[in-house]
């Protein structure tokens, strides 16, 4: 079980939506205020060392730019933190975008110093990039970033494992030595997650390298469900067992001691969530060729995406909406224990990643969150896939 | 006597080739026959690559000029088409020997930055490319292909011509047009959003459009046809 920190910038107006068109790419820096970002930041940080003393196996970091949904463009500078102040739970990055990084040899280079400041906890995720992230605010060409991404991923694996010092000749980075120091401590090399939003080149990618799957959906299992059933089509081609640790699911999750107490709690910071943090223009979200064309064609028939996009673009859902959708999962321990057992079931997904404060939850409730999540769900949880081993977990963690 | 066959190149703007503009097809019924290289996914067929980087382009844009067996001969480029077309003389003088550029990619001026046009909803990228409105053959592209596959087709020739500008269009033509050596005709549209007649100085002399558009030869296709044609019969 992980958890997931997205630190979002918590102080957008309540009209954010009215006054400004996007809170990713062109958002107007004159919200930002300083010493909010550097107290989220200590708070945020506090919180996910809280999440291991609470029993969690993971703590997530993750990278965006340019925008107040996430406050993490450095997702190593994060993960050094709080490898640093924690011994046991893995330390999950789910940045970092190889693609925009010129040569990528720095990320394997930061990954190791990662894996060696955890004592080898570290879980090494290679994103794709958000479209926003990648195309707008860092101005990677889309309809080369795929292929620059995958090449990157390769120059990294290359670099943790070949023993002497090699040229790179690829399309894009041409390196004539490569010999990175330090090496991992983790042999042959930390485990890859790659976190997807349902494109089809992504499930392959996992399927045929043995790299997990980490669905970052926010629109809940129905379309979540889609992008697992697409994954576990392409594990199946490979010919690859379905241990289901080879997936990951991102979920919302607010508990309470009743039901009712956490319909009435978790409103205002989901609502912050959806209505505020992914307020974005859609003009940022489809710059030619970021999509492929097979993504293209499945997302052309995808209803229930549809749907999701769709409320989305039109002010956001309804608290009910989120509910009823799966959004986000509420109720009191018993009730959220069933249905993210219900969730990792149905999808077949066995590295569940929380996201126990979201929003502009305040720190008091978070952590009420996590420690509610931590002793009285996560223990229902743990062994729901115990004839299964997770070969994608790094070798010290615990 | 029948006036000799005279052929020129064409090479499209961000939008695609759907067809002769009224511009074009003037300057057919003069006599001009119009020779259109295929660059690589702008026919909107499944499987385009895209080349690695600008080089391979001009590369694509090579073999693509010489398959069509027209040079030497003029060349009239819009927009990302007139940033290939400059480089063309740039490279291959020997195959130009008139140059017109219709507000053409290549150089970007940061103080005349213009509207991105691919920060726009996809559904609306077209609006802003012209000053009178889309015309109809730009909606219709790709009909033929059917309800489902015309979104994917026009989805592709997007990838390639934003590929060729991505992310702000300079490719450094600054630096080379003193290497152009025929004549050319460098024309603007008062109106473009895309890449505002501000740049149109960094290109030398040039003339205005009055209300033309980015892709001026749809929006004011007499004043470009009466602009183009005693340059091309000089």
């Amino acid at each position: 079980m992980l958890w997931f920190h997205l630190m979002p910038y918590p102080q957008l107006p309540e009209d954010f939506r009215e006054r400004y068109r996007s809170v990713w790419v062109d958002l107007d820096a004159g919200l930002l205020d300083p010493e909010v970002v550097a107290s989220s930041y200590e708070t945020y940080l506090d919180q996910l060392v809280f999440a291991e003393a609470c029993g969690f196996d993971g703590l997530c970091v993750n990278e965006h730019h340019s925008n107040g949904y996430g406050l993490m463009p450095s997702p190593n500078l994060m993960a050094s933190i709080v490898a640093n102040r924690t011994s046991r739970a893995a330390v999950v990055v789910l940045g970092n975008s190889v693609a925009l990084y010129d040569p990528p040899t720095r990320v394997a280079e930061e990954m190791s110093m990662l894996d060696l400041l955890s004592r080898g906890r570290l879980v090494s995720g290679f994103p794709v990039g958000t479209a926003m992230d990648t195309a707008y605010a860092y101005g990677a060409n889309p309809g080369t970033l795929r292929a620059k991404y995958y090449e990157g991923i390769d120059l990294v694996l290359q670099a943790w494992t070949r023993p002497e010092p090699f040229a790179f000749n690829g399309r894009f980075t041409k390196q004539r030595w490569v010999n990175i120091w330090p090496r991992p401590m983790q042999q042959p090399h930390p485990p890859v997650w790659i976190p997807g939003g349902g494109s089809v080149e992504t499930w392959d990618l996992c399927a045929e390298r043995d790299f997990v799957y980490a669905a970052l959906s926010y629109y809940g299992h129905l379309v979540g469900k889609e992008a697992m059933d697409g994954f576990w089509e392409a594990v199946e081609r490979a010919g690859r067992d379905a241990n289901p640790y080879r997936a990951g699911f991102l979920q919302f999750v607010g508990v309470a001691d009743t039901d009712a107490e956490a319909y009435r709690l978790y409103k205002e910071p989901a609502e912050y969530f959806f209505q505020r943090s992914l307020h974005f223009y859609p003009g940022f979200v489809d710059p030619p060729g970021y999509t492929s064309e097979a993504s293209v064609r499945r997302k052309l028939q995808s209803s229930v995406r549809a749907a999701a996009m769709t409320t989305q673009a039109s002010g956001g859902p309804t608290w009910d909406e989120m509910l009823e959708r799966g959004y986000v999962i509420i109720g009191s321990p018993d009730t959220v224990r069933e249905k993210l057992e219900h969730v990792a079931r149905t999808l077949h997904v066995g590295h569940l990643m929380t996201l126990l404060h979201f929003g502009n939850m305040s720190d008091e409730l978070a952590r009420q969150n996590t420690e509610l999540f931590g002793t009285k769900v996560l223990p229902g949880l743990k062994d729901i896939w115990s004839e299964h081993t997770d070969h994608w977990w790094p070798a010290n963690a615990r | 006597m029948p006036a000799e066959p005279r052929t020129l190149i064409y090479l499209p703007g961000l939008a695609g080739d759907p067809g002769s503009s009224p511009a074009l097809a003037a300057l057919e019924a003069d006599g001009w026959t119009v020779a259109r290289p295929q660059l690589p996914g702008f026919d909107g067929e499944s499987g385009f690559r895209c080349p690695d980087d600008y080089l391979g382009w001009l590369t694509a844009l090579w073999d693509a000029v010489d398959a069509t067996g027209a040079g030497p001969c003029p060349v009239v480029g819009a927009s990302v088409g007139g940033m290939l077309a400059a480089d063309l003389a740039v490279f291959r003088p020997e195959a130009v020997t008139r140059l017109v550029l219709l507000a053409p990619f290549g150089i970007f001026d940061p103080d005349h930055a213009g509207l991105d046009p691919y920060a726009v909803p996809t559904a609306k990228r077209l609006k802003p490319l012209f000053e009178r409105g889309v015309p109809e053959v730009f909606g219709q592209r790709f009909a033929a292909k059917g309800e489902a596959e015309a979104p994917v087709a026009r989805y592709l020739t997007d990838i390639a011509a934003a590929s060729l500008i991505w992310p702000v269009g300079d490719r450094g033509l600054a630096n080379r047009l003193h290497r152009i050596t025929c004549p050319r005709l460098v024309l603007w549209g008062s109106a473009d959003q895309i890449i505002p007649v501000g740049t149109a100085a960094a290109w030398g002399d040039h003339q205005v459009i009055e209300g033309g558009g980015h892709l001026l030869e749809w929006d004011q296709p007499d004043a470009v046809a009466g602009a183009i044609r005693p340059f091309l019969d000089r």
